[in-house]
């Protein structure tokens, strides 16, 4: 479904020039749940967020379904990202002045524009992160580890084809990442859900299809787990 | 574009709903402050003019004067000219008048004052002056000796020490008239007038065949001028064109073209000085909305990132601080609002007095307040947009990396 061919990602600062990608290469099935491993500064955020249509490769290219994603103009991108993705943040990026169900809501709100179906999807995301009872508070009064659920909720909610997460447990302790981790490989196993996720943590490889390992913007590893 | 609306008003709403009262309180307020300026000192000047257009329609113009052709000193065939314009079916009241200075003598005071020579009758519906008599009675059809005076020139009026004047001349009293042509006259004063501005009262009136026999020209169908009223205020020119096409060959004015300088003269400093505030105000609703929404857009620039990120649209980013803006301006319009129609009322029941005289009450313009309104609320969508347009243009990763 994905093929990833020779992808770099410079950045410059200054004079310097930073080569946080270096010519990554790998292709992704329907289904897989993958983990991005590396150590710190190797690379996995800058690779997410190029995969995300957030950030754009300098070079190398980057195709879904047979689509170079290069071509697109910003305004499809964004549409792309909003009927085709998800994305969650390693910080949660919710709408503080926004209650969970509208974090949630919102994007339906934007894709299909009918405030009722938004509602109802974005009920039943939060029920599939286990948070049906807090669909009316603000972030505020969440815990971490509920906040990270709304921003899962959020990324699932319009049932993207890949679902992105950068070090979504980056944040919470090993009760709550279980949890989460348990909404992940739910998803995956009950919806054959496409997820790609960034971690560092080797425990949290037990809950995932393959691994991808970088180092210096480069994959060392790259292996299938059963 | 429908979805992007949708989404600006959830995200407008969920921001003002959970956004700090207060603060959305004092802008409201400030903004009432700054429309209830744009409508209150214009509503002020209006009723001066009201004021001042009163005074000129009821007493020295009418809604239309026809006054003698350059370099002549009257009017001919005067009640010829009245018959043509009495014709004109929006005509509802005509009459003519002769003026004439003179000086006035009661005891050892001397006053000098501007006789108007008028017919009772046909004065009534013309002007005011039938009904504002004090003291005393209006002039009748068979007066000839007898004397009209404004307050001001008998010495009773309020502030009338300010002036020259008999020193409280009463109804009955007699007093001498020298005119400019020599005559002289002896009137028993037959009422004492005062109208609301204070230039009524500085004239005196004598029956419109008493100054003919002053000025020897009685039977002669002279006159100095002819004032005319007509049914529909607004219709001034138009009535004019008829009278001109009915044959009057003398020169007509409308009330504006006699006033406009006057009028000008009087309100333009004022007028400048309501448009500087005005302006002075403006600006500064301007710039406190400007300054709320992009400190607004500076506090939440990562989460316009993320909401970017995650795929809504500029657009509808935009959208929602419109909204915001139109939410404020439209509380600060209504409470303006009722803040104007407050003072309104204050200053109707509790006018400001001028002069111990002239009372202003305020008259509201619905033309302008809709004005105003339109024009806060367009500053306010153009204040609120200006910074929504700067963060959505943003770079949107350095915008979550909070650069
Ligand atoms: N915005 C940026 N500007 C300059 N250098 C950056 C930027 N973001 C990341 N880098 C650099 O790119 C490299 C990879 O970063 P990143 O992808 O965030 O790594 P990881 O997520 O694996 O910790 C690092 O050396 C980092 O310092
Ligand atoms: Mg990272």
């Amino acid at each position: 479904m994905i093929q990833v061919k020779n992808l770099k990602r410079y950045y410059k600062t200054g004079d310097v020039i930073i080569k946080a990608l270096n010519g990554v290469s790998f292709n992704v099935e329907k289904g897989e749940f993958i983990a991005i491993m590396g150590a710190s500064g190797s690379g996995k955020t800058t690779l997410l967020r190029i995969l995300g249509l957030i950030d754009h490769q300098t070079k190398g290219d980057y195709l879904i379904k047979e689509l170079n994603l290069k071509i697109l103009p910003e305004e499809q991108r964004r549409y792309y990202r909003l009927t085709q993705l998800g994305y969650v943040f390693q910080d949660y990026a919710l709408i503080n002045e926004m209650t969970a169900l509208e974090n949630v809501s919102i994007l339906s709100l934007m894709a299909d524009g009918s405030k009722k179906e938004s509602i109802e999807t974005a009920h039943e995301a939060l029920k599939k992160v286990g948070l049906d009872g807090m669909v009316n508070r603000i972030p505020d009064k969440l815990s971490g580890g509920e906040k990270q659920r709304v921003a899962i909720a959020r990324a699932i909610a319009k049932k993207p084809n890949i679902l992105f997460a950068d070090e979504p447990c980056a944040n919470l302790d090993s009760k709550t990442s279980e949890q989460v981790l348990n909404v992940f490989k739910d998803l995956n196993e009950k919806y054959n859900q496409t997820i790609i996720m960034v971690t560092h943590e080797k425990w949290h490889t037990k809950f995932v299809s393959r691994i991808i390992t970088l180092k210096d913007g480069l994959i060392i590893s790259d292996k299938k787990i059963k | 574009m429908l979805n992007d609306l949708k989404v600006g008003f959830l995200s407008a709403k969920s921001s003002i709903k959970r956004g700090n009262k207060k603060t959305s309180f004092f802008i409201i307020f400030v903004l009432a402050l700054i429309f209830m300026n744009l409508i209150f000192l214009p509503s002020l000047i209006n009723g001066m003019m009201g004021l001042f257009v009163g005074f000129v329609q009821d007493y020295t113009y009418g809604n239309i004067v026809v006054e003698p052709v350059e370099e002549k000193i009257y009017i001919e065939n005067v009640d010829n000219v009245l018959k043509k314009i009495r014709s004109v079916t929006e005509v509802t009241g005509v009459a003519k008048r002769i003026e004439a200075g003179a000086s006035l003598r009661y005891k050892q005071n001397v006053v000098g004052a501007n006789i108007i020579g008028l017919i009772p009758k046909e004065e009534v519906g013309v002007s005011q002056y039938p009904n504002i008599v004090k003291y005393g009675e209006f002039l009748g059809e068979l007066s000839r000796d007898e004397i009209l005076l404004g307050s001001m020139i008998a010495g009773v009026g309020t502030g009338s020490e300010i002036y020259d004047n008999l020193g409280e001349v009463k109804v009955g009293s007699l007093i001498n008239v020298t005119y400019s042509n020599g005559v002289e006259r002896t009137y028993k004063v037959k009422g004492i007038h005062e109208g609301t501005f204070e230039l009524t009262d500085l004239n005196a009136i004598v029956h419109f065949k008493e100054l003919e026999s002053v000025l020897g020209i009685e039977g002669e169908q002279k006159a100095t001028s002819v004032v005319v009223r007509i049914a529909n205020e607004g219709e001034e020119a138009y009535v004019k064109d008829k009278i001109i096409d009915v044959g009057v060959k003398e020169d007509v004015f409308t009330w504006q073209e006699k006033a406009e300088t006057l009028v000008k003269q009087a309100l333009q400093s004022i007028g400048s000085i309501d448009t500087m505030s005005k302006i002075v105000s403006l600006i500064v609703g301007a710039s406190l909305i400007f300054i709320i929404i992009y400190i607004n857009t500076l506090n939440r620039k990562k989460e316009i990132g993320i909401l970017r990120a995650v795929g809504v649209s500029p657009n509808s980013i935009r959208i929602s601080y419109i909204f915001i803006s139109l939410f404020y301006v439209s509380l600060g319009i209504f409470l303006g609002l009722i803040m104007f129609f407050g003072l309104v009322f204050y200053f109707t029941s509790n006018p400001i007095v001028f002069y111990e005289t002239l009372k202003i009450v305020p008259k509201v313009d619905f033309i302008l307040l809709i004005k105003s309104i339109l024009i806060m609320v367009g500053m306010s969508v153009v204040a609120g947009f200006i910074p929504a347009w700067f963060v959505t243009r943003q770079d949107m990763l350095e915008a979550i990396w909070g650069r």
